[in-house]
């Protein structure tokens, strides 16, 4: 009898099979690519309590979270209206702050950048006016935690309000009327990300607190996917 | 062309596509930055396609390229068939990535399209074997 692996009868074998492979891995990729769609906003009523919590004591200088001889930097670039680093704040922040930020091993630098819309500028600018007063991390987790649908509306001059009102010591007609003042900041942290071929966010930067910053391509928004890059941060120091 | 030669044209192929899916796996890995002349394969490293059920598409890349090395160590019949079939369903499954890339990524990947081309040049040499 002839084989199957023989002649006429074994290409169109593996022919057979090449389609089956071929057809299943499309089938595969056509079926999971919807899997990092944008995550639904998540509803959260105002409530600065976790925020409060998570970051209640670290020292906040600006645009860093953390002690500033801390002997790592985490460069954050977020966009205020951006649903994965909503996601990202969400799964990734508290942890790294408990396990790094708070031990004084880490510190986390927020570069905001604007390319969603007009509101991501006005917040981003909040954001920073609040930092002159060391609470521009509270802001932002605030942000993250409310955020709505991008360019819908939300990240308006009143939630802005909302929130700066529920963070505790924080004088929020300051922080609007400095507003106008950050100008050179929005600008810094956009050429900072231009210069590093950031267009995309959260994107991230690990290095030693004052040396040469490394880009880390991350695989899932949870704190597992950047701990590899900073504890090898750490243990070169 | 002897069994032989054909067996060396697949082996070397699949070779040089093991360095290329090689090189991207430890990129994606290492989070360093790919070299890349079109610009465009962070994009296509990035984007929803790049993965499938989680792995990585370079990962079967590379699980695709060393079995289809395996193939051309061995001359029994199920091995050519196998080698066959792999190079085939590895063409198909390349037109599909070079598809998306072109038509949904909007960006291209140097380093894949490489892939593609040494896909493409392997199929003649393992459906060749098929013949004798």
């Amino acid at each position: 009898m002839q084989s199957w692996f023989r002649g006429p009868r074994a290409v169109a074998l593996a022919g057979i099979v090449a389609m089956v492979l071929a057809g299943g891995l499309v089938a595969a990729s056509l079926a999971t690519r919807d899997d990092e769609a944008p995550p639904e906003p998540i509803p959260v009523a105002l409530d600065s309590s976790e925020t409060t919590r998570l970051l209640d004591g670290i020292p906040q200088k600006g645009t860093v979270l953390g002690r500033p001889d801390a002997p790592v930097t985490l460069v954050e670039y977020g966009d205020l209206q951006c649903p994965y680093c909503a996601a990202w704040t969400h799964e990734a922040f508290p942890p790294l702050v408990r396990d790094y930020v708070r031990k004084g091993k880490l510190r986390i630098e927020f570069r905001g950048l604007t390319f969603i819309g007009p509101d991501s500028d006005s917040g981003l600018r909040a954001a920073l006016a609040a930092g002159e007063q060391g609470k521009l991390w509270h802001v932002v987790d605030l942000l993250y935690h409310n955020q709505g649908h991008e360019n819908s509306g939300w990240l308006s001059d009143d939630t802005l309000r909302q929130v700066g009102t529920s963070v505790e010591g924080l004088d929020v007609e300051r922080m609007f009327a400095r507003r106008d003042a950050m100008t050179e900041h929005v600008d810094a942290a956009q050429a900072a990300a231009n210069a590093s071929g950031i267009d995309g966010t959260p994107a991230f930067e690990v290095g030693p607190t004052g040396g040469p910053l490394t880009r880390v391509q991350i695989s899932s928004l949870d704190a597992d996917a950047l701990r590899p890059a900073i504890e090898s941060a750490l243990a070169r120091r | 062309m002897s069994d032989r030669t054909l067996r060396f044209c697949v082996g070397a192929l699949a070779s040089a596509g093991l360095l290329v899916a090689g090189y991207l796996t430890y990129a994606r890995y290492s989070g360093t930055t790919i070299t890349c002349s079109t610009g465009g394969c962070e994009t296509v490293q990035e984007s929803s396609y790049a993965t499938l059920g989680g792995v990585p598409v370079p990962v079967l890349g590379l699980l695709g390229y060393a079995a289809l090395l395996t193939t051309a160590f061995f001359v029994q019949d199920v091995a050519r068939a196998a080698g066959a079939a792999l190079a085939l369903g590895a063409f198909v499954f390349s037109a599909y990535l070079l598809y998306v890339q072109l038509a949904l990524i909007d960006a291209v990947c140097d380093w894949c399209v490489v892939s593609d081309a040494i896909v493409t040049a392997v199929v003649p040499f393992a459906v060749l074997r098929l013949r004798r």
